[in-house]
């Protein structure tokens, strides 16, 4: 369960708030360095000397009020009389605005000092008797170039802390949080190539919405799991319960055969051909059903194309000698790929039969290579083609272009079968009519180098 | 009299091969589960063992590997009706001579059962041993040693290496390996003696690449260098 305070909601605005919180402190106290950078220092001797001898007499000196000029450019900032009273302090109006603390510090300096302010140069506190006071100057030209400098050094080293200070932060935000997303990203993908186990790390420990979508990929990949098992063991059962009561009927039929008349045993032997057509319909049913739900367990093997499809003709021609006479393998460049050979076999031995069955001339099977990535198996026949429009459905399961066909040939699965084949190894069937007649398919499949440790040779065309 | 031992837990299936088999002269006995199937087999001694794969207790596969364990040369004849061709091949894998998937031709399922013993007895044609690369075979007492290790085979697999041992590195085809090993010509789309032939190489500790495939042709074994 989670916590009101595990919230990525609330962290996200904790952070967003921190993160405020700290540049703006950081650009407070840059401010506060950048304001108030100087601190006193010790009055040359020099002008001291200048200053002292009009500050000698108590007279003079107790005339002087702020604002008052007093020699060159120095007029009075501060002064501090001997009478008790409201008027005991006096301060120049202007700098008492801007610089009040400044002032009242210096005024209870033991020595005098001077301590440059924005507009002026303030130097003291002169004594006499129990009479202070405190004199500024404007700047020199040298002095205030200085100090611009001074302001925009600060202001550098403002905004480079700031960009890297947002920019750590940046980095911490995408670690915390866009990582995170990628890897669930990956797992996603994961899951939908069928994988059970997902690499999520520590991913599922945290405590927050994050965490809480890794712990529900993992019960989903689990659950799809669970569910291709059961559908696994379900086809299994259904194929075995199919199956038996067919070939009790089988060896049933074979059995009331021999003490039968003929015309008793023709229709015996129609009941067996149906059975024997209804038990391929079901194997080809469990198959697409395997394909279609991803249950095959993939086998990749070096595969001589130009091999497989002289074995594949020459067992068509064993099953039936019509069909190795109208075979007819081109010689093209087939090349050697990794494949899963029972499902290449399944493609093409599909479709071969296929154009055996609904043509009656030659069919011919061809092969390009396109690049290094891909290359195209191509079965032709010569027959009268599909109309246009069918051409799409050609692939839909027990779809039959000519229904009057429909004892003579096959279940009608076939082209589907193939279909759902290819795509399962990467491929791609498509179906078209050649321009000179007949239909062609072509299947496009992935060129994959095989592995090393084959240690298998190719002779070719015994 | 030839005596078969069916193990399949489809009653009224049994009742009707034994009807078949018993008309072609073969002495049958029944067993309806796993136990009692490998009971019989290890018991009585047999010709030839039809084994269903879906059995209660102990299944199919389960009761081959036990009874492989024990019993290597009698030929055992997989009748599955498992869905998937991986279950088909499994079957070979854990010893099985050879498979006829359910629903089967009775005919076929006969013309098997005769293969399978009409193979046995060949074991004795030539009694002499012959020893190429590296194997050496010694048919009176079934044994093939490579590399002086014993080879635990079964006869389908000795029969294989047998054959090919005597072609001396000559390519041997595959219907000739079929023929020798399971009684019959290959039939077309028929996995099985590659299935045998990846076992025997399975079985082979050192260079198992030494039994070649030659690609159309058939297999044939290599001399170490």
């Amino acid at each position: 369960m989670m916590r009101w305070y595990h919230s990525l909601t609330l962290r996200l605005l904790l952070l967003f708030w921190a993160l405020l919180l700290a540049v703006a402190a950081s650009g407070f106290l840059l401010a506060m360095w950048s304001a108030n950078p100087e601190t006193p220092r010790p009055l040359p001797a020099e002008v001291r000397d200048i200053l002292s001898p009009l500050l000698t007499d108590q007279a003079t000196f107790a005339s002087l009020t702020p604002g008052r000029l007093l020699a060159g450019e120095y007029r009075v900032a501060a002064a501090v009389t001997p009478e008790e009273g409201p008027n005991r302090l006096q301060l120049e109006p202007n700098l008492a605005n801007t610089h009040r603390r400044e002032l009242m510090q210096q005024l209870d300096a033991e020595e005098p000092e001077k301590l440059r302010l924005p507009n002026g140069m303030l130097v003291g506190p002169f004594t006499l008797g129990n009479q202070r006071i405190l004199l500024i100057r404007p700047l020199s030209n040298e002095e205030r170039l200085d100090f611009q400098q001074h302001v925009e050094e600060a202001e550098h080293a403002q905004t480079l802390v700031l960009l890297f200070g947002s920019l750590f932060i940046a980095v911490l935000l995408g670690v915390w949080l866009v990582l995170p997303l990628k890897r669930l990203t990956k797992a996603t993908r994961e899951i939908a190539a069928g994988a059970d186990f997902l690499h999520l790390k520590r991913l599922p420990k945290r405590s927050d919405e994050l965490g809480e979508l890794a712990r529900a990929l993992e019960t989903a990949a689990h659950d799809l799991k669970v569910s291709r098992d059961a559908q696994r063991r379900l086809l299994s059962d259904v194929s075995h319960e199919l199956r038996s009561p067919l070939a009790r009927m089988q060896v049933a039929l074979m059995l009331s055969q021999d003490d039968h008349d003929d015309a008793t045993n023709s229709h015996l032997q129609q009941l067996s051909r149906d059975v024997e057509r209804l038990s391929t319909i079901i194997e080809r049913i469990l198959s697409l059903s395997r394909l279609e739900n991803g249950l095959v367990k993939l086998n990749p093997q070096t595969i001589d194309t130009y091999q497989l499809v002289q074995t594949l003709v020459a067992d068509l021609a064993y099953v039936d000698a019509n069909y190795g006479e109208r075979l007819l393998v081109l010689d093209a460049n087939w090349p050697v790929t990794a494949s899963d050979e029972e499902l290449l076999r399944l493609v093409i031995e599909n479709l071969v039969r296929n154009a055996l069955q609904y043509t009656a001339g030659l069919v011919e099977l061809d092969c390009a290579v396109h690049d290094d990535k891909t290359f195209t198996i191509i079965v032709r026949d010569h027959g009268d083609g599909v109309p246009e429009q069918q051409l799409e459905q050609l692939f839909e399961p027990f779809f039959r272009g000519d229904p009057s066909r429909h004892h003579k040939s096959g279940v009608g699965l076939g082209m589907t079968l193939s279909l759902r084949a290819a795509n399962v190894i990467g491929g791609v069937v498509s179906a078209r009519n050649h321009p000179e007649g007949g239909l062609e398919i072509s299947i496009r499949l992935p060129l994959n180098t095989p592995t090393q440790d084959d240690e298998q040779i190719e002779v070719r065309g015994s | 009299m030839t005596k078969l031992l069916l193990v399949d837990d489809d009653a009224e299936l049994s009742s009707m091969l034994e009807q078949i088999l018993t008309k072609e002269g073969y002495q049958l006995t029944l067993a309806a589960d796993g136990e009692t199937g490998l009971h019989r087999a290890l018991s009585g001694s047999y010709d030839l063992i039809l084994l269903d794969v879906m059995l209660p207790g102990i299944d199919g596969f389960q009761l081959l590997q036990r009874l492989r364990q024990q019993l290597r040369n009698t030929p055992v004849l997989m009748l599955t009706a498992r869905g998937d061709d991986d279950d088909r091949v499994k079957g070979l894998e854990l010893g099985a001579d050879d498979y006829l998937p359910k629903p089967f031709n009775p005919r076929e399922l006969v013309a098997r059962v005769k293969a399978l013993l009409r193979r046995t007895p060949n074991t004795s044609v030539t009694p002499e041993p012959v020893e190429y690369a590296g194997f050496h075979v010694n048919p009176l007492q079934n044994e093939v040693r490579v590399d002086d290790q014993v080879l635990e085979l079964t006869p389908t697999e000795f029969d294989i290496l047998r054959t090919l041992v005597q072609g001396k590195g000559q390519v041997v085809s595959k219907d000739q390996l079929s023929v020798a090993a399971l009684g019959r010509q290959l039939a077309p789309f028929d996995r099985s003696l590659d299935v045998h032939i990846s076992n025997i190489r399975k079985k082979i500790a050192h260079n198992p690449e030494r039994i070649q495939t030659v690609r159309g042709r058939g297999y044939r074994l290599l001399q170490l260098a």
